[in-house]
């Protein structure tokens, strides 16, 4: 009988589940010595976790804070609801795909759609971006009874809902510190699993627009 | 064999030390995990806590080593905490302070601030410097409680004053009308 070999991803598998890089090979030597039994050994030798809590509890932890790392620093898929944006997104049934790169603001420019924290709730936002650092942006709605501006201060963002009279935004907080972006939306999925990439509407002169 | 007998064993240490390399590599997701949401040491530049952190600092270039506890950073928020929080003018920058005012409380504000007296708004914190050199909520205002990222429990390093910060004991700032007791 040929001897059993773990595949390749078996092997990474079989790492992320040691408790250090010495043990690995430890673990290889013990179990090679029970080759009869056919299935039996074939057993010993794949289970990495029987008869071993610890080591299941210690991958389980690694497995949890690489999910994490992923969904803090890469990319962070969150279902989406509410009217605020609504010709953008839909009231219910959204899901939205942040990209983390774009977290505490960086790269992040006037007409981009971002995931914050609202700085004066524990929830979490989808709103567009409307001024940056410097920019004069309206402090009420347009056409509303005030026409007053104000500068958008230094390490804040100006963020506004697409539907203005359904939208708590920067108009009810003032300006976000951009500290609080989670990040950039770069993808939605529709109610009916439609996928689209969500684009900034907003083009230079020189470039010719989609529509 | 005798031929390639050097390389195959340099191929044999190089699989080795990626073999160990790898499972090292594994334990990095948890150590960042840790040191974002659980706890953190960190050193504290600038005056801005004078005297009760950098007490030395115009007679030394040594800078106070403190914990920053990160589980739970917004929960019982208290007056007179040592608090660390992403700077609302600079996203990259950590600042630590102390809370003076919670959200609901008339705060008699220092120099810089345009109003003498502001209620700091739902969700927010005021937050100050021990020392006179500090760019604090009098500079730009309260800040949204979200930006909290840690408090300082422990103070590390300078072993003459290293322990638990207590800051329960410390004096009051006068001029503030706190909204819950």
């Amino acid at each position: 009988m040929p001897p059993f070999r773990i595949s390749a991803f078996g092997q990474l598998f079989r790492r992320f589940a040691s408790t250090g890089a010495g043990s690995v090979g430890r673990q290889g030597g013990a179990s090679g010595g029970g080759g009869g039994g056919g299935g039996g050994g074939r057993e010993a030798r794949d289970s990495i976790f029987l008869h071993r809590p610890l080591r299941l509890i210690i991958f389980t932890a690694k497995y949890l804070a690489f999910t994490h790392l992923f969904l803090e620093y890469g990319f962070w898929p969150s279902p989406a609801s509410g009217p605020s944006m609504l010709p953008t997104f839909e009231v219910m049934g959204e899901w939205v795909l942040v990209s983390k790169w774009h977290r505490l603001g960086r790269g992040v420019s006037v007409g981009d759609v971002v995931a914050y924290n609202i700085p004066i709730n524990d929830e979490v936002g989808v709103k567009r971006v409307i001024g940056l650092p410097g920019d004069y942006v309206l402090v009420n709605s347009p056409e509303s009874a005030s026409d007053a501006m104000i500068q958008v201060p230094q390490g804040h963002c100006w963020v506004i809902g697409d539907n203005l009279p359904a939208s708590r935004d920067s108009r009810l907080f003032g300006p976000v510190p951009l500290a609080l972006i989670r990040g950039k939306i770069i993808a939605r999925a529709k109610p009916n699993w439609d996928f689209q990439w969500v684009r900034n509407p907003l083009r230079s002169p020189d470039q010719p627009s989609d529509a | 064999m005798a031929t390639w007998g050097g390389a195959g064993r340099r191929l044999k240490f190089f699989g080795q030390f990626t073999h160990y390399l790898i499972g090292y590599a594994t334990w990095l997701p948890p150590l960042i995990w840790f040191n974002t949401s659980v706890a953190q040491i960190t050193f504290i530049s600038g005056p801005s806590m004078y005297p009760f952190l950098n007490a030395e600092y115009n007679e030394s270039r040594r800078q106070d080593l403190c914990l920053v506890y990160k589980l739970y950073a917004r929960k019982d928020l208290a007056h007179g905490m040592l608090v660390t929080f992403r700077n609302p003018d600079d996203p990259y920058k950590i600042t630590v302070k102390r809370v003076v005012g919670l959200d609901g409380d008339v705060v008699r504000t220092r120099a810089p601030y345009p109003y003498e007296y502001v209620q700091v708004p739902e969700g927010h914190v005021w937050v100050e410097g021990d020392g006179d050199r500090s760019k604090d909520s009098n500079y730009y205002g309260p800040i949204s409680a979200r930006l909290i990222t840690g408090k300082i429990t422990h103070i590390l390093s300078p072993w003459k004053r290293a322990g638990r910060v207590k800051w329960w004991e410390h004096p009051e700032r006068p001029g503030v009308q706190k909204a819950r007791a």
